[in-house]
């Protein structure tokens, strides 16, 4: 345990010793990298691909757009400040059904569509994760606690170039006569990989 | 042969953890929001070119990859995946002479013996500006040159196995195996560096699809797909 701490402290110093020469060189602002972080809190993250998924269920014309041609579906949703962007040129949503389920992986690194759902949390990043949802994805998957019926085709999708995925999930029972704020705000990002599937809570307070 | 190109389908691994956190620790953020701004300042865009930041480099993707793919592959386990970030770039700064590892190590001593010591003030509000306007922007690999795809939807191809290189955009498990075209993507794409095993210039791209036991005969599980984004130089005819 005190190892540990001591593994992160000597980070902690060393990211602040390294953010702080790049300020007194001239090679970055003092608030350049909490800029960053703040477009990550309030522009780009995985709230942009529940409106996006939300609207998908609502919207059946949208919906095919955004499997035919993601990114200029994506393009003319109007988000307040944009939503192209880094690690989003190339965007793709599959959808899953009953038939097919998709999940997205990255086993070189870890490619993820930015602009709709963030940053890549550290399961996505997990070289355990990486390499063993391309060989038995159902038995990951299993142990995420979803289990996939055998009748289902499991497609997985390695981001090995251009291209990153995203999953439009299946809209849940339960959820007739939603409106749009409402269906977004149950769609998480893990369900947006393919790793979950998007739940009604048991209790909406 | 490089291990981190070989991760996909690696057997006899635990439980993967489903930890849904993208940072665990506060420091992350940081080296994170270093690795975009380094992204955004590269100096193959024309917009940081005219940006008032004494950093001179190219810094894309490739450079990151290449650093993690570089490590001795044991040591690529042992470290989270931010501490990677965070000893790639660092010894990328200390390299390229921007910041000597003696300043460097010295700093860090003193933030170790007081962490919430501040940092400097100042810089120019125009690096800010470019960064986030990168990050708006992007920085497609789509080219505007017209080479006729080698190969059509349905074609059956075979991935080619060049000899190993420093950074590879062909996932290991994936060469010599056979699979069926499922998309050319329209257009063509380059990569910020050239591999030397084929990728870099402006090439067709494809969407393959392989039946999983194609690749791993019984150890896989039923109806189960792969599809990869595949450079056309990584692909040949089944003849």
């Amino acid at each position: 345990m005190s190892d540990n701490i001591e593994r992160e402290a000597y980070s902690a110093a060393r990211i602040k010793a390294l953010e702080s020469l790049l300020i007194e060189k001239g090679i970055v602002s003092s608030t350049t990298v909490d800029e960053v972080i703040e477009f990550f809190e309030k522009d780009m993250g995985p709230f942009n691909g529940a409106k996006i998924v939300a609207k998908a269920w609502l919207d059946p014309e949208f919906k095919q757009r955004l499997l035919e041609d993601t990114t200029s579906a994506i393009a003319q949703m109007n988000f307040p400040r944009g939503i192209a962007g880094a690690e989003g040129e190339h965007m793709k949503a599959v959808e899953n059904t009953p038939e097919v389920h998709n999940l997205i992986v990255c086993t070189l690194c870890s490619c993820y569509p930015w602009p709709v759902l963030g940053l890549p949390p550290y399961w996505f990043k997990d070289p355990t994760f990486r390499a063993r949802a391309v060989r038995e994805p159902r038995k990951v998957l299993k142990e995420f606690g979803l289990n996939i019926p055998e009748s289902t085709e499991v497609y997985v999708w390695d981001t090995s170039a251009q291209t990153c995925w995203f999953v439009l999930p299946e809209r849940p029972a339960g959820t007739d006569g939603w409106t749009e704020e409402q269906l977004a705000a149950i769609v998480t990002p893990e369900s947006m990989q393919g790793a979950a599937k998007v739940e009604v809570p048991t209790k909406i307070s | 042969m490089k291990l981190q190109h070989y991760l996909g389908g690696l057997e006899g691994l635990e439980p993967s953890s489903f930890e849904k956190r993208v940072f665990v620790q506060p420091w992350e953020k940081r080296i994170f929001g270093i690795h975009v701004a380094m992204m955004a300042l590269s100096q193959h865009l024309e917009a940081a070119k005219a940006t008032p930041t004494q950093f001179k480099s190219v810094w894309t993707w490739a450079n990151l990859r290449k650093g993690a793919e570089g490590m001795n592959p044991f040591d690529y386990f042992k470290y989270r995946y931010y501490e990677k970030w965070l000893g790639g770039i660092s010894g990328f700064f200390v390299e390229s002479g921007y910041v000597s590892k003696e300043e460097l190590d010295a700093k860090t001593a003193a933030y170790l013996e007081k962490l919430d010591a501040p940092l400097p003030l100042g810089g120019e509000v125009a690096i800010d500006k470019q960064v986030i306007e990168y990050l708006r922007a992007g920085d497609s690999p789509k080219c505007d040159v017209d080479i006729k795809p080698k190969f059509q939807v349905g074609d059956t191809v075979v991935v080619r196995n060049p000899p190993p290189v420093e950074h590879c955009k062909l996932p290991g498990y994936l060469r010599t195996k056979r699979g069926t075209v499922d998309v050319v993507y329209e257009g063509t794409y380059n990569y910020p560096l050239q591999t030397g095993d084929g990728v870099g210039d402006p090439m067709p791209i494809y969407s393959v699809k392989f039946d999983s036991h194609a690749i791993w005969n019984n150890l896989t599980e039923s109806k189960t797909w792969i599809f990869a984004d595949i450079y056309e130089a990584y692909l040949e005819d089944i003849a």
